[in-house]
């Protein structure tokens, strides 16, 4: 009798493996091990292999996956882990090396010029700026009541809406030219955070605020230290 | 979608890590669902996210942006297990008996034990990614394709050639292939081997 041939043999192998033999095909298989044992062990080594198959394949498929949206309360704290672990970007670090350089520099002139303008002129109100980050899309700015609620708070200044992270970094870095009393409040959305950054009587301060129960309270929350840090 | 730049995730940009975030996501999330689903499927997207902060503090050890994905599959799956063996552990110990067994998804099929002691948990992160970029270089797409058909949805030989419009001889050509390249595999981590070996006794 003619022993069976190495793709028969393979072929009802996996169809073995992969449960989907029929009875008969089953039995021919069986049939094949008994005439030719050598070839259990062939067999032993596609079952591992189609074993680590079945393990590996679904996370290769994985690595391959379209890209897709994040959760958006997933992002504030995965940006805040980046900022944690990475911290920011040397060309920031740079900048602020070389300001802390000219700060020395500057120093004493600077210090003359602010009590001086502490004498002469002391400011009633500071100026106020506030902005909105929502990267999930510009929020239509009549129509939503966060920016409403933003506008209603600080009057006097018109909110500005940023879809991108880094228009919102550079914005809170962009400060009016001299010491002007002045205060930031930016809303990042996916966040949920209010940072309040200021500058008052040659003095700065900040602050972040998280958005516990919702913004209203938060805003009201922020509003109450900025009152106290420009008293 | 462009790749994320790796230069400047690793300085921390926060515009590059929103995109690199979009394009990572799905793969954290599938990867953690696929251990999870059955059992804690309220936990994936927990573990999803623990994912993506782990690979935030991994981001200088990877060499190209093409790593970041295997690297971060391997993370969810690590994480994934290691949450199933917490639970299991934590009802052992709390007396409960559930027996799991009887866990059965909608359709009614029972469920399998879950595999606590999966081979693939056993290599740490880096090896398993390693073995995935290994298997994605190796493995053509149309050979995957059909390996996929055949070991993960059960497709017989007929229903794969009418698919993928090849010889229904192919098919099998097909499959001996993928298998040795799963053998090559095998041969260059032979902890991989000894593991899955162990696991299949």
């Amino acid at each position: 009798m003619n022993s069976m041939n190495d793709e028969r043999f393979f072929d009802l192998a996996m169809k073995v493996i992969a449960r989907q033999a029929t009875a008969a095909e089953s039995a021919e298989l069986q049939a094949a091990l008994v005439k030719e044992p050598a070839r259990k062990a062939e067999l032993a080594q596609w079952q591992a292999q189609a074993g680590l198959v079945r393990e590996v394949l679904p996370l290769v498929n994985a690595t391959e996956a379209p890209a897709g949206e994040l959760p958006a309360y997933a992002r504030g704290r995965l940006q805040t882990k980046v900022r944690e672990t990475l911290g920011r970007p040397p060309a920031q670090a740079r900048k602020l090396h070389w300001a802390w350089r000219w700060s020395l520099v500057l120093a004493p002139a600077t210090a003359a010029v602010v009590l001086l303008g502490v004498f002469l002129a002391r400011p009633a109100q500071p100026v106020f700026q506030v902005a909105m980050l929502d990267i999930t899309g510009q929020t239509r700015g009549s129509e939503t009541n966060e920016v409403v609620l933003l506008a209603q708070h600080w009057t006097a200044a018109a909110v500005q809406n940023f879809g991108r992270s880094s228009d919102l970094e550079a914005w809170e870095k962009a400060w009016p030219a001299g010491k002007a009393p002045s205060v930031k409040v930016a809303y990042d959305r996916a966040a949920g955070e209010v940072r309040v950054m200021g500058r008052w009587r040659g003095r700065d301060f900040q602050k972040t605020f998280l958005v516990e129960h919702d913004l209203a309270s938060t805003l009201k929350e922020a509003d109450v230290f900025i009152q106290q840090q420009t008293k | 979608m462009a790749l994320p730049d790796l230069r400047q995730l690793e300085q921390g940009d926060a515009d590059a890590w929103d995109e690199a975030f979009r394009w990572l996501w799905p793969v954290a999330f599938e990867a953690a669902r696929l251990k999870l689903s059955p059992f804690l499927p309220a936990d994936v997207e927990d573990v999803a996210i623990e994912s993506l902060e782990e690979l935030v503090e991994k981001v200088r050890e990877v060499g190209l942006t093409e790593e970041l994905r295997p690297l971060l599959a391997s993370i969810a799956h690590h994480r994934a297990v290691s949450r199933l063996r917490e639970h299991f552990a934590a009802k052992r110990g709390g007396g409960q008996t559930t027996s799991l067994e009887a866990m059965t998804h909608e359709d009614g099929a029972a469920f399998d034990p879950p595999d606590e002691g999966a081979p693939l948990a056993e290599l740490d992160q880096k090896e398993l990614a390693s073995v995935l970029r290994e298997l994605q270089h190796e493995m053509k797409a149309e050979q995957r394709a059909i390996m996929n058909d055949f070991f993960l949805q059960g497709l017989s030989y007929e229903e794969i050639a009418n698919k993928r419009q090849v010889a229904i001889g192919s098919v099998g050509v097909y499959l001996k292939r993928g298998l040795g390249a799963m053998q090559r595999l095998g041969a260059r981590h032979p902890k991989l081997l000894k593991e899955l070996e162990a696991f299949l006794r």
